[in-house]
């Protein structure tokens, strides 16, 4: 079927297609909340590079991510070339600037809208960078509270703002914006020392380590998301997991004890953003001086 | 609970197996030393006393003085005077508790009977009751031999440390006045006076109210006033790549400028 978004025509496939059989949530209900979102997703989307991961077969199926676009874009779809030292070659990464490619995007198979760090103005100098705090199936959710709030002291003493929302049911993301002003080694930098420290606040709980197996049954306090070309699943956006879960951003003040955040869906997210508005707008705002904060943690 | 020690209770020809559970918590707040200035936790050293060098554990031991020397205790030595290591509340007499003055009592402890004990426990208990008197006992609790009553409160039987006479000391010093000065009439006052206040003992009406007090003002200073953020400990790690980064942002400021 064809449905007519901003004079494009967008081509969408097999709409009844369950996506999340369990939930009952089909490849046309994942259209129809992009489709409601997108004033809100803008934002965080416009302008950057897209990894898109596709889960064709729903989300019982693993899926893959794509970096270059595919063959036969319609004509409403940008895309940018970016080089890539690995394989040497130009990837044309995807540009989601206006509703059609998000729909044309979901029709593919992202349920999980996974944007660069930074954009096509400065690709290589972030706008943000992430503290992604990553549980193990041993953690409870009360000790992801706690070192959410460990990087947000660390923060805090640092003088830098801070913004967090869900990851899925399970994890948080802590975003500080930096402005561009950064490169990506400057930014990685900072947050692993970030990311030190709240591991030294947290010890029992928390590690740095990326190996499964040498983390044990500890929170990973993930920093390594800040280098170019890497992706995390951006605000609003779905994922592909039972309950199809999504990112809300979160106020600070509701980072506590009795936070569930398997309550933000696709069915609560489109009805919590038009009662608290967009809270995470301060993550694209100037950001922060990082040799203020050095200065701050008594460099 | 954690039991602080298991044995059991020697009567006669009984042994009662039992758990010992202390019988009283702290009702202080736990406060911290801190630097005025910045609010750092105050630490403790062991220091020489001559050179002012700090002194670990493992090089510490611990002296007598006699006649101006110090005789230096081993492991072994203190091993040597332990009492010998028994699980038995040994019972000795049964008394009357009121002949028991109260400078003699210390710290209280809870008797739980272990599963192979509830029955033997429970006819012990009775007996006390009964018979309202209390046991005499001794038992070693780490290392030291300890002089003890027994006796059922509310269900439960309570060992209640006692001091041994040595402990206490001797009145003589004190410039006490002596019976014959008290007037007739004035004891007779008193001893009304005292009538009208007698109640029935009720310990419910005794708070220490100090601990919710303080509390109280804490919760107060911690709304009104901006606490004040302890300085972030910054471990070697981190302060080398503080540093590391500091560097290189000054050096890419000073390229610009």
């Amino acid at each position: 079927m064809t449905i007519r978004v901003d004079k494009h025509d967008v081509f969408l496939t097999n709409q009844n297609k369950l996506y999340f059989p369990a939930d009952k949530i089909s490849k046309g209900d994942v259209v129809a909340y992009y489709d409601s979102m997108y004033k809100w997703i803008n934002p965080y989307i416009k302008d950057r590079p897209q990894s898109l991961r596709r889960n064709p077969d729903g989300i019982l199926n693993e899926g893959f991510f794509q970096k270059d676009a595919p063959e036969g874009l319609p004509s409403y779809v940008k895309t940018v070339p970016i080089h890539s030292d690995s394989g040497n070659k130009d990837i044309d990464y995807i540009i989601c600037n206006n509703k059609a490619t998000l729909l044309y995007m979901n029709n593919l198979g992202c349920i999980e809208i996974n944007p660069w760090f930074s954009n096509t103005r400065h690709l290589d100098k972030p706008d943000y960078f992430v503290i992604d705090i990553d549980p193990s199936p041993k953690n409870s959710f009360e000790e992801v509270i706690e070192a959410a709030k460990a990087v947000k002291e660390v923060l805090d003493r640092a003088k830098a703002e801070s913004y967090c929302k869900t990851s899925r049911a399970t994890g948080l993301h802590v975003y500080v914006p930096l402005g561009a002003k950064y490169t990506y080694d400057e930014a990685k930098d900072f947050s692993h020392l970030v990311a030190m420290m709240t591991q030294e606040l947290l010890p029992d709980t928390c590690s740095l380590e990326r190996s499964l197996s040498k983390r044990g049954n500890k929170i990973y306090l993930d920093y390594l998301q800040n280098r170019r070309g890497q992706t995390l699943a951006c605000a609003y956006s779905l994922r592909p997991k039972q309950g199809a879960s999504a990112s809300a951003p979160l106020e600070w003040s509701e980072v506590k004890k009795g936070l569930h955040p398997s309550q933000f869906t696709v069915k609560t997210l489109p009805k919590r953003v038009e009662k608290m508005g967009d809270l995470f707008s301060g993550v694209l705002g100037k950001g922060i001086d990082i040799r203020k904060c050095l200065k701050n943690l008594g460099a | 609970m954690k039991p602080l020690w298991t044995g059991s209770i020697g009567f006669g020809l009984v042994n009662i197996p039992v758990k010992l559970y202390s019988a009283v918590q702290n009702s202080d707040l736990d406060l911290d030393m801190l630097d005025k200035k910045d609010h750092a936790n105050i630490k403790f050293k062991r220091v020489n006393a001559d050179t002012g060098k700090e002194v670990l554990w493992e090089n510490i031991v611990r002296g007598y003085k006699i006649n101006e020397r110090y005789v230096v205790l081993t492991e072994k030595d203190f091993e040597d005077a332990n009492a010998k290591k028994t699980k038995i509340i040994e019972i000795e007499d049964f008394v009357l508790e009121q002949e028991i003055d109260s400078t003699y009592y210390e710290m209280p402890y809870y008797l739980e009977p272990d599963k192979s004990g509830t029955k033997a426990y429970a006819l012990f208990r009775e007996a006390l009751t009964k018979s309202k008197k209390v046991g005499v006992a001794t038992f070693v609790l780490r290392n030291k031999e300890h002089l003890a009553i027994l006796r059922a409160v509310n269900g439960v039987i309570v060992l209640n440390r006692i001091r041994f006479d040595e402990e206490v000391k001797d009145t003589g010093e004190l410039k006490l006045p002596a019976k014959s000065e008290v007037k007739p009439r004035e004891l007779q006052m008193a001893l009304s006076l005292i009538n009208q206040l007698t109640t029935k003992f009720d310990i419910s009406k005794y708070k220490d109210t100090y601990a919710a007090d303080l509390m109280k003002v804490i919760k107060a200073k911690a709304k009104g006033t901006k606490t004040v953020l302890p300085k972030m400990k910054v471990s070697h790690k981190a302060g080398d790549l503080m540093s590391q980064l500091k560097e290189s942002l000054s050096r890419k400021k000073k390229k610009v400028s």
